[in-house]
């Protein structure tokens, strides 16, 4: 069973958003973990960069897939989980405890525009 | 999050599945739980446990493969034989009666159509072809029959080629242990005891056809596979498959999906068309010299070797992927034709594409996502 966080903002792409303060920490959700299967590699972007909504701030490594991980919304990267690099497997073990980075947002209204838990449980249970 | 680079295989799939050609063995890998994907237009298991722990049990003890989408082609009447030797990279007249021939199908220039098996049958050939390539490989055939015929005036049946595809389901049984499994294989066959005796004492690359004498072959178990570890397949009727798989999943073989497949034959350096060799990549490239022999002409005989195939194994933990170029110093030298992770060895592995006279050091330079990275350079990815 996929599991969906209350609480979290969800974009389309499969990443959950944690408000903290102005602070967006990102990751990846069950669902996209689930696709993935068993994650081998994942690096988050350098701290300091200047991100737009949509711009890469990570990837995610499976044994057959590589994929893109994209900020939910504009703002600098204040803290990269190094973690994540040494030992990315936390990924499918605890994806919603494995934040990717955290974003000090320029606009946290930004992010009304993303989906809420229910929102994002009705396009898991639709792609399933 | 959005797929930028899969490796070998479609994951992600949109479809539905509704117009998909599924396998004899599509409700049992469902049933499975299997991760289903577009696979060359077939519904195909990509996983079912996952691609590390399934590459793991054929590499330590046995695993079974629904390859049911491969093609076959059935080659018939005199001339069969020196039809293919015309137009394969090898001869496959002259050999024993049950010796299986890998050969490669080229153009003129020696761009390759498909890669194949083909399998003797009492004068006439079986060819398995990648299901991807078969129309392709159809084509090609019946162009090159019509010039061969031309040329030694032959008449309308002394070479026939008929698709056979929808005759055949296949399963591959692959791992150290699958000898073990073959006395299931017999019970289910029905196979008196001579027989049983020579499915398991097969050697590599020979065939045994239960029901020998009939013009076309019902059963086929060789002593093949695309894992790099030992192994059989079995082509046979929808029912005796069914049998087989039930039989086999119970015995305790791990259902595998095409995500270990490729993963096992990339750790074992066997090539995969469209990666390692393709329309504008000749076997002479892709450093499969042992498969053509230039003692005679066949079609594609005035190729010539460019590049050459290296081998790379990253130290770090970036996964190199298809496509990425390949420097040595500042120099682009090619690209990678085959990249991903190594399940066995647990690191990133690449086969790359290089220019022929390359002076290879210890060393080339992988770029991933604009990052300059060392990887090694190896004979081998697995020691024996």
């Amino acid at each position: 069973m996929t599991k969906v966080e209350k609480d979290l903002y969800y974009t389309e792409d499969h990443e959950w958003v944690r408000v903290e303060d102005n602070t967006a920490v990102v990751g990846i959700t069950d669902f996209a973990q689930e696709q993935l299967g068993d994650i081998v590699y994942a690096e988050a972007e350098d701290i300091d960069t200047e991100v737009e909504a949509g711009d890469v701030i990570g990837s995610v490594e499976s044994v057959k897939m590589a994929s893109d991980v994209y900020a939910p919304a504009a703002g600098k990267i204040i803290a990269r989980n190094e973690q994540l690099e040494e030992e990315s497997e936390l990924i499918n073990e605890d994806p919603y405890g494995s934040w990717f980075v955290k974003i000090e947002l320029n606009d946290p209204a930004e992010l009304e525009q993303l989906m809420d838990a229910k929102a994002y449980q009705a396009l898991v249970e639709e792609s399933d | 999050m959005t797929e930028i680079s899969l490796g070998t295989l479609i994951l992600f799939s949109e479809e539905d599945g509704k117009d998909m050609k599924k396998t004899p063995l599509n409700d049992r890998h469902k049933k499975l739980g299997a991760k289903m994907v577009d696979y060359a237009g077939w519904e195909m298991p990509v996983q079912y446990e996952g691609i590390v722990p399934e590459t793991a049990a054929v590499r330590k003890k046995c695993g079974i493969f629904d390859v049911s989408h491969m093609g076959e082609i059935l080659v018939t009447g005199d001339q069969a034989g020196s039809f293919l030797d015309w137009l394969l990279t090898r001869r496959v007249t002259g050999k024993a009666p049950d010796q299986i021939t890998y050969a490669i199908m080229c153009y003129n220039d020696g761009g390759v159509v498909d890669d194949l098996l083909v399998y003797p049958a009492d004068g006439c050939y079986l060819l398995v072809v990648n299901a991807a390539n078969k129309d392709k490989d159809l084509l090609h055939l019946a162009d090159s029959l019509n010039l061969f015929r031309a040329e030694n005036n032959l008449s309308a049946d002394a070479v026939m080629i008929e698709d056979h595809s929808d005759r055949y389901a296949q399963i591959a049984i692959q791992g150290p242990e699958s000898k073990n499994y073959m006395q299931t294989v017999s019970e289910i066959l029905q196979s008196d005891a001579e027989t049983a005796e020579a499915i398991s004492g097969l050697k590599r690359f020979r065939c045994l056809l239960p029901d020998r004498g009939q013009h076309e072959p019902d059963t086929i178990i060789s002593r093949t596979g695309y894992t790099g570890e030992d192994g059989f397949e079995i082509y046979g009727q929808n029912t005796v498959i069914w049998e087989l798989w039930d039989a086999l999943v119970s015995a305790g073989c791990a259902p595998c999906g095409l995500g270990a497949r490729d993963a096992l034959r990339f750790e074992a350096c066997l090539p995969l068309y469209g990666h390692e060799m393709s329309e504008t990549i000749n076997p002479l490239d892709a450093g499969l010299d042992f498969f053509v022999n230039f003692d005679r002409e066949f079609q594609g005989d005035k190729m010539q070797k460019t590049r050459k195939l290296v081998r790379l194994i990253n130290p770090g933990k970036q996964i190199p992927r298809d496509g990425y170029p390949v420097f040595q110093a500042d120099l682009e030298v090619g690209y990678i034709t085959s990249g991903g992770f190594s399940p066995t060895l647990g690191r990133g592995i690449a086969n790359a594409l290089v220019i022929d006279n390359l002076v290879l050091g210890p060393e080339l330079i992988v770029e991933i996502r604009g990052k300059q990275v060392p990887f090694k350079v190896v004979d081998k990815f697995l020691s024996e």
